[in-house]
């Protein structure tokens, strides 16, 4: 295991409160990936019809998170998502598992990762919390990007990639104890993040940008009363022209394609074909 | 071995097109009592449900399955999984989900409640039956306890502090509620000491939570025989003194081996072998039987939804097996070089497929009118609205019960034949839910008390007013399936099939009216076939019309539409001509088994 302190850029705003912390959480609408994804014959888009969708799961994961640090410490959890007015059911999700209040910043275009990177950072200034914790990438398009933009734009540390360092069947996990670890001044936060070689501890101080990985921990379910209490909560509509933001991609989708089928293997006689073919063939020897 | 995709245990699809599409749920929000819902909060709510259905119940059904409870020095030890899975039931709130806002609860409508749980039953019945059992115990105080009751038993059900169970069946006495033996006699502290012995007590006791709540029913010193002298006592394994708990002289006598439902024990229990064992009545004296059977329906319509379930689950399972399972070659292809086809390619598993299809999904269609009509019975808007809707749902209850079970039956062992020599081995699951699924056709009144109850009881009931209600559902159907388009042929045949069923059972009523009580009841098993049939089919039309209305909406998703109408097709073709001879076989007074001496067997 790796432990490397990082010492990461100062903070520009006040805490929230003492001890409270403030975090903005996003909740990405992604499809379900047990629907079944098919790309239009003209590669356009993908068939849109019939597909289930949710909130994407790293992004549910930085929600549990969230939920639990303000359970320690108190403070509120203020749930974010970008899109048409469908990602409410998102946000209502969200708000169903424990987050306080929501914003939701209404655009219907596409949308690259500078684009959604900007309008977060708007909504940071705007919040002003001590932490935002983002789901490492999103199931749809896989990009791993909007965080690491986000840091940068908003000039603060950042720590990709929280995990834990105990795994999720552990008894620190069933008491739902969070795995970022608040300060005692609350000034920073220890991040135990994913590395190649294993695992890395920072040390960041507040406010930060966190992106979380799979291995950070077991969401919760979405109670009844917690879906009923949800209803009442508030979430409040902002647009790119209110944020300022000019959202015009500088990514263009060109177009969408299904992997090409794998083709069937085949079977060599003996190791000499083998080994002429990885030779020859795949000229990989 | 495990496949590599998941069993998602029902089709979240099939769901939804029950509550949104066959019919629709959020017509329920307008009445005042589900006023505080909407699709949003059923659909988070059958999220997260069928998210803890899959995730965390159904990895746990193999092992509490191949793990039984033991009987230690007195108590019963229930596999360790349950003290994980039974507090994430009551964090779901789905304890209290249905009762009022002043009971803790959400006033959450049966019908989303129903599907819902079917999830976790399809994903492991054993440990959702703690929780059904808690529920019921927990209703009965809720409409009949005194306010001491309730905030001492009733209050820890709903939070899951405590289980509770249902004691009725003694060894002398278990369809015959009447030769209970049990007996209560006053103490002068108010309460009253119990005696006497139950069997078959599901979840009688357990280690997961630190009491148990049985309900039980006993007979009072001096009450009359039979049923009227009956009452309900709340008797808990420990009960309250001062400010501690005791023991309250309830022993665990025996654990039966079952072969099925083996996450939860059964067992025999004794009442006051020491003369201390303390109950509390509920409700009035002498209407025990009663008071628990106006909880029966929602029993009955659990027990028809364990049995969808635990078919839909087999279903699922052999849908799976049969896409990755190659085996032999189209009747077309002779070439054995051709490489193997996939199993579901051979017209005989598609028909064992469909038949389960038809089975499971024409099931729920059935356990989803009936938890409709329980809301409407209970929350209706209008009295007439109300009444309407109870003799719908008196008549379906026993239909709803019992097709699942015995139909429900045939389909798990056609999971179990789908799969092969491994289907018969308990390598795979399917023989598994076989086991399990027996118990539905046993439990909660028997097929054959269910057939009794139907046509000696609720088609006759208010003088033909439950079966003109029922009529005037199945009428309303076919005019939407003609206006939809459906196959006017089948429209017709099921206003026929209705027609004959309506004639015969003015016949059977003519001749119980006049005495002829036997000849009335002879063939109940076969008219509870009959009925079923025609229910299912009912069910099927519905079904039917609501998928053309889907494809004349046109768009993706036609896939799912025209398996429906092939699975209506399949009910219409090969079932509903059942209907004649079954309508022939109740009127001919064939009299077989009622010449039958115990001598000539």
């Amino acid at each position: 295991m790796v432990d490397v302190p990082v010492s990461c850029r100062s903070r520009e705003y006040p805490l929230f409160k003492e001890k409270d912390v403030k975090i903005l959480v996003t909740a990405k609408r992604v499809e379900d990936p047990e629907s079944k994804i098919k790309v239009k014959p003209d590669g356009s888009d993908i068939v849109r019809e019939g597909l289930k969708y949710k909130i994407n799961p790293f992004d549910e994961i930085g929600v549990e998170e969230g939920l639990r640090l303000v359970a320690k410490h108190g403070g509120e959890v203020v749930v974010v998502s970008i899109g048409g007015k469908e990602v409410q059911e998102q946000l209502r999700h969200a708000l169903a598992m424990g987050a306080q209040r929501a914003v939701w910043v209404n655009h219907t275009g596409a949308l690259d990762q500078m684009g959604v990177a900007g309008l977060l950072q708007k909504v940071v200034e705007k919040e002003k919390p001590d932490l935002v914790v983002l789901g490492k990438q999103s199931i749809d398009d896989d990009q791993n990007q909007v965080g690491q933009y986000l840091a940068e734009y908003l000039g603060w540390g950042q720590a990709t990639f929280a995990s834990k360092v105990e795994s999720l069947e552990s008894e620190q996990e069933k008491s739902k104890t969070p795995a970022l670890q608040v300060g005692a001044d609350g000034k920073t936060v220890q991040v135990v993040r994913e590395v190649d070689n294993g695992l890395a501890t920072l040390e960041c101080q507040l406010p930060a940008v966190v992106t979380t990985d799979l291995r950070l921990n077991l969401p919760r379910y979405a109670s009844l009363p917690g879906i009923m209490k949800a209803k009442s909560k508030p979430i409040e509509e902002l647009t790119p022209e209110k944020l300022g933001v000019d959202v015009t991609p500088k990514v263009q989708v060109v177009k969408l394609a299904s992997p090409p089928e794998r083709k069937a293997g085949i079977k060599v006689p003996d190791v000499a074909t083998l080994v002429d073919k990885l030779r020859n063939e795949a000229k990989v020897v | 071995m495990s496949l590599p995709r998941t069993n998602p245990l029902l089709n979240d699809r099939d769901v939804d097109f029950q509550l949104y599409e066959v019919r629709d749920a959020t017509w329920l929000c307008t009445l005042p009592t589900f006023a505080e819902h909407s699709r949003e909060t059923f659909s988070l709510l059958l999220d997260s449900t069928r998210r803890l259905a899959r995730e965390v119940f159904y990895p746990t059904y193999r092992p509490m399955d191949s793990e039984p409870p033991v009987l230690r020095e007195g108590r019963v030890h229930v596999h360790p999984l349950m003290r994980k899975l039974y507090p994430q039931m009551v964090e779901l709130g789905l304890a209290a989900a249905t009762r009022p806002v002043e009971v803790g609860g959400q006033q959450l409508p049966l019908t989303v409640h129903s599907v819902a749980s079917a999830y976790l039953m399809a994903a492991n019945l054993s440990a959702y039956a703690y929780l059904g059992l808690s529920l019921g115990a927990a209703h009965l105080l809720e409409a009949f306890g005194s306010p001491w009751l309730r905030d001492t038993f009733m209050s820890r059900l709903y939070s899951g502090e405590w289980t509770g169970t249902m004691a009725l069946t003694e060894p002398q006495a278990g369809s015959s509620l009447a030769d209970v033996r049990t007996r209560a006699s006053p103490a002068p502290d108010g309460s009253w000491r119990i005696s006497g012995s139950k069997i078959f007590i599901s979840g009688g006791d357990q280690d997961f939570t630190e009491n148990v709540v049985h309900l039980t029913l006993a007979r009072p010193e001096g009450a009359p025989p039979g049923t009227r002298g009956l009452s309900l006592f709340a008797v808990p394994a420990r009960r309250p003194e001062g400010e501690r708990w005791v023991d309250n002289d309830v022993r665990v006598a025996g654990l039966i081996h079952k072969i099925g439902w083996k996450g939860i024990p059964s067992l025999a229990l004794n009442y006051g072998e020491r003369g201390d064992c303390h109950g509390w009545l509920v409700g009035e004296p002498g209407r025990g039987l009663t008071q628990m059977f106006q909880m029966m329906n929602e029993a009955r319509i659990m027990v028809g939804l364990n049995a969808v379930a635990t078919a839909s689950a087999a279903y699922h399972e052999a849908l799976l097996y049969a896409q990755e399972r190659p085996q032999g070659r189209p009747a077309s292809v002779r070439d054995a070089a051709q490489p193997q086809c996939f199993i579901i390619e051979h017209p005989d598993v598609r028909r064992m497929l469909l038949r389960q299809k038809a089975i499971v999904e024409g099931g729920l269609g059935l356990l989803v009118e009936a938890s409709w009509q329980a809301d409407v019975a209970e929350h209706g808007h209008s009295e007439e609205q109300r009444a309407r809707a109870r003799w719908v749902l008196d008549l379906l209850t026993p239909v709803a019960k019992t097709f699942p079970a015995e139909k429900g039956f045939e389909a798990n062992a056609l999971a179990v034949q789908i799969h092969g020599g491994y289907g018969y081995s308990s390598e795979y699951l399917p023989e598994a839910w076989l086991r399990d699924q027996k118990l539905n056709t046993i439990h909660e009144g028997t097929s054959g008390i269910q057939g009794l109850d139907l046509l000696g009881r609720k088609v006759m009931a208010g003088g033909g007013e439950a079966l003109k209600a029922f009529a005037q559902e199945v009428g309303s159907t076919v005019e939407r399936a003609r206006r939809a388009g459906v196959d006017p042929k089948w429209c017709e045949e099921l206003g026929r099939a209705l027609g004959e069923v309506v004639a015969l059972t003015g016949e059977l009523g003519a001749a119980g009216a006049t005495g002829q009580v036997e000849r009335m009841l002879m063939h109940s098993a076969d008219y509870l076939e009959l009925f079923s049939v025609l229910a299912v089919a009912w069910q099927w039309l519905a079904q039917a019309a609501a998928a053309s209305e889907g494809l004349a909406r046109g768009g993706e998703g036609r896939d799912f539409y025209d398996g429906k109408l092939l699975a209506a097709q399949y009910w219409f073709h090969t079932e509903l001509p059942r209907v004649g001879p079954l309508v022939a076989l109740c009127r001919s007074g064939e009299d077989s088994y009622v010449r039958m001496r115990p001598e000539f067997f």
